[in-house]
């Protein structure tokens, strides 16, 4: 008797499976399921890819907003420093690590990186150098900005385009 | 090479020889542009476009040239315009060749009435100098009715319109002194437009931070506080710096506010909420005073054990007199400087010598430095064409008061870098290296703000910062000979009774000091 159950059930299943195997073969392995590996990705990407990637869909633009995706690319870019935890409680006070990429460490990197070439040590050393130069500017902008301005105007001269003459 | 080059050589003929007319050029602000990177290792081997021994003599021959000219009084005749018209009119007007020629006759045209604006300045001055009113103010007229013609939105129409504008002022009318306000916005501009206040910001902050190493009370007069932007960096990096932040106290000296508002207090709380956000222990105090030498030292209250830094930017010239009258207001400042005993003094100043005695030879040097001034302004591009509109603003009223003022009301006596490196050396004050640092972040800091034209140079471990190898601007930090006030000697604490300070403390939970604090305006302020 205990056989027949078992040959019954193991029919069940037979008849479950094909099925099941269906539904996965139509749902596939969806990313949107997994949030934080999403964000592990997210953070390994470069800071334009970012941008373009919170314009995908509304669960994105989540992920892409979220302050250590983009500790990480400021982390990549730097040598030491950037993500200790005293560097990151100031980052957080003058307005996070978006901010500052997008103000600061960005547009400086695409400064440095056009202007002629650098050797490998060069780079490594403007990179590092680049950290406290940006939090530098990022902190008077901050202090702009608690006057209630608008659009406070400290860092736009890193915004104008670069002449590659 | 047909009508055209056989033409251009005798209109060239007609003013004056080739090599003659490139130094001419270069002195009046069209500097040759270097090709190639600034070669930094030869920190003293930067090259003017004019050779300062020789300035008097050259003066001295355009003058006795232009005795003949002047005379004669007759606009210059515009030869080429007619020439053009007779080739270009029955030929196809879309005809390159004649165009690109056109341009450039139009060009030696302008670059003509330059050099004879120039020297219709160089003669007006020395008619003022010579108090020949009458000969000054009939030259410009002439030179108005010159800059109506030339293009005064860039290059030497620009400058030559502001220094005859100068001189105009000089001769009909008094200047009239800025209100704070006007100049606070002017300085904004100033400062976002252009690096030279960002490099002299940044560079100081370097200068401090390496000298405020290992003490843990901190202590920063700055001779002229403005909004402010130079601290917001400063205490970034105090807070990032290993070991931990020290306590801060910025002492701010700036003038009254007309209008019933404490700006110096604003700024100060503008700072300490910064402060606050970063977790670094902030104190603010307001000085207010017209003019830094009625600042007296127990006005800033440094104590004992805490490590003070100096900070004047672009301050110190305003104290300084003409040569023959003493005592000057200098001395005694430095004298107390020196007292004080900072850690470090970090002074910026332009790198010009607009202090001469003689009239003439001011004017020749400012008419130098702010061409090369505002060259370099239109060659970094500023955003907003308002932004450089007002940070010209700000330049010609640094003209104006060279030009126009005489005695007192002239603050704007800028001495080059080796005399102030002899004056501070004089009062005591010991040189301090500047340090590859703050060398490798100012060049940072141009990379940014533009590729080409700024170079950053190092003259005996201060830093310069120039266009077009002409230093406009200097750097320097110094420091009191004493022996080294031991970093942990913190016994002596500023008493709590003192109602002046602003204290706001974020990590303290001793409630005495916020109670007498924050208290009236009219406690926090001390008004000369």
């Amino acid at each position: 008797m205990g056989a027949e159950q078992e040959q019954e059930q193991l029919e069940k299943e037979k008849e479950k499976e094909p099925d099941e195997n269906e539904d996965t073969m139509d749902r596939g392995y969806n990313l949107n399921d997994n949030v934080d590996i999403l964000a592990e990705i997210m953070a390994r990407l470069d800071g334009r890819s970012l941008g373009v990637a919170a314009c995908v869909c509304r669960l994105w633009s989540t992920v892409c907003k979220q302050d250590r995706v983009w500790e990480a690319l400021c982390d990549r870019h730097v040598i030491g420093g950037a993500g200790d935890p005293g560097t990151r409680s100031v980052v957080a006070a003058l307005g996070g690590y978006r901010r500052l990429y997008r103000l600061c460490l960005g547009p400086a990197l695409d400064r440095l990186t056009c202007s002629g070439e650098t050797t490998d040590s060069d780079k490594q050393g403007w990179a590092h150098l680049s950290l406290s130069l940006s939090l530098s500017l990022f902190s008077i902008d901050c202090y702009e900005r608690l006057e209630g301005k608008q659009r406070p105007a400290s860092l736009l001269f890193l915004c104008k385009p670069v002449n590659v003459a | 090479m047909g009508p055209y080059g056989s033409d251009s050589t005798t209109i060239a003929s007609a003013a004056c020889s080739g090599p003659e007319m490139d130094a001419i050029l270069a002195g009046a602000g069209f500097g040759t542009r270097l090709s190639g990177p600034c070669n930094v290792t030869n920190a003293s081997d930067y090259s003017l476009p004019f050779n300062p021994s020789d300035l008097t003599t050259w003066v001295d021959s355009m003058l006795t040239d232009l005795t003949s000219a002047t005379t004669a009084n007759l606009p210059p005749q515009p030869i080429h315009a007619t020439w053009t018209n007779q080739i270009c009119s029955p030929l196809n007007p879309i005809d390159h060749a004649a165009s690109h020629v056109l341009m450039a006759q139009q060009r030696k045209e302008e670059e003509d009435s330059g050099i004879r604006l120039v020297h219709l300045l160089m003669t007006c001055a020395d008619a003022v100098q010579r108090d020949n009113t009458g000969l000054a103010a009939s030259l410009v007229d002439e030179m108005r009715v010159l800059l109506s013609r030339v293009n005064t939105l860039s290059g030497i129409g620009k400058v030559a319109g502001y220094f005859a504008d100068a001189l105009f002022r000089r001769i009909y009318t008094t200047e009239v002194p800025l209100s704070t306000s006007e100049y606070e916005v002017l300085y904004h501009q100033f400062y976002e437009s252009c690096p030279y206040l960002k490099f002299a910001h940044f560079t100081a902050n370097q200068a401090i931070l390496e000298a405020f190493e290992g003490y843990d009370r901190v202590h920063v007069i700055d001779f002229s506080l403005m909004q402010g932007l130079q601290w917001p960096a400063l205490i970034q990096a105090l807070a990032l710096r290993p070991g931990g932040p020290p306590f801060l106290r910025i002492t701010g000296i700036g003038p009254p506010s007309p209008d019933g508002r404490d700006a110096l207090r604003e700024v100060g709380f503008k700072l300490a909420e910064l402060a606050r956000s970063v977790r670094v222990r902030f104190a603010f105090r307001g000085v207010a005073a017209n003019r830094l030498d009625d600042v007296k030292p127990w006005m800033l209250q440094a104590t004992q054990g805490e490590a003070v830094a100096v900070n004047s930017v672009l301050q110190l010239h305003r104290l300084l007199t003409d040569p023959a009258t003493t005592p000057a207001p200098i001395d005694s400042v430095l004298e107390w400087i020196v007292g004080i005993r900072p850690k470090v003094v970090t002074v910026v100043e332009q790198e010009a010598d607009h202090n001469k005695p003689t009239f003439i030879d001011r004017f020749t040097e400012a008419l130098f430095y702010y061409s090369t001034m505002f060259d370099s302004l239109e060659g970094s591009r500023p955003q907003h064409q308002r932004q450089m509109a007002l940070a010209e603003v700000y330049l010609q009223k640094e003209i104006c008061n060279i030009v126009c003022c005489e005695g007192e009301n002239r603050v704007e006596r800028h001495e080059p870098l080796a005399q102030w490196q002899t004056r501070l050396a004089n009062a005591g004050l010991h040189p301090v290296h500047l340090g590859s640092n703050a060398f490798r972040q100012a060049s940072m800091l141009l990379t940014l703000f533009s590729d080409e034209g700024y170079c950053v140079e190092e003259v005996d471990g201060c830093l310069t910062l120039g266009w077009h190898s002409r230093p406009l601007i200097s750097a320097s930090a110094w420091r009191a000979p004493d022996a080294d006030v031991s970093p942990d000697d913190s016994s002596v604490i500023a008493s709590n009774s003192n109602n002046c300070n602003i204290i706001i403390n974020s990590n303290h939970n001793n409630n005495n000091n916020s109670s007498n604090n924050v208290s009236g305006s009219d406690d926090n302020r001390i008004s000369v």
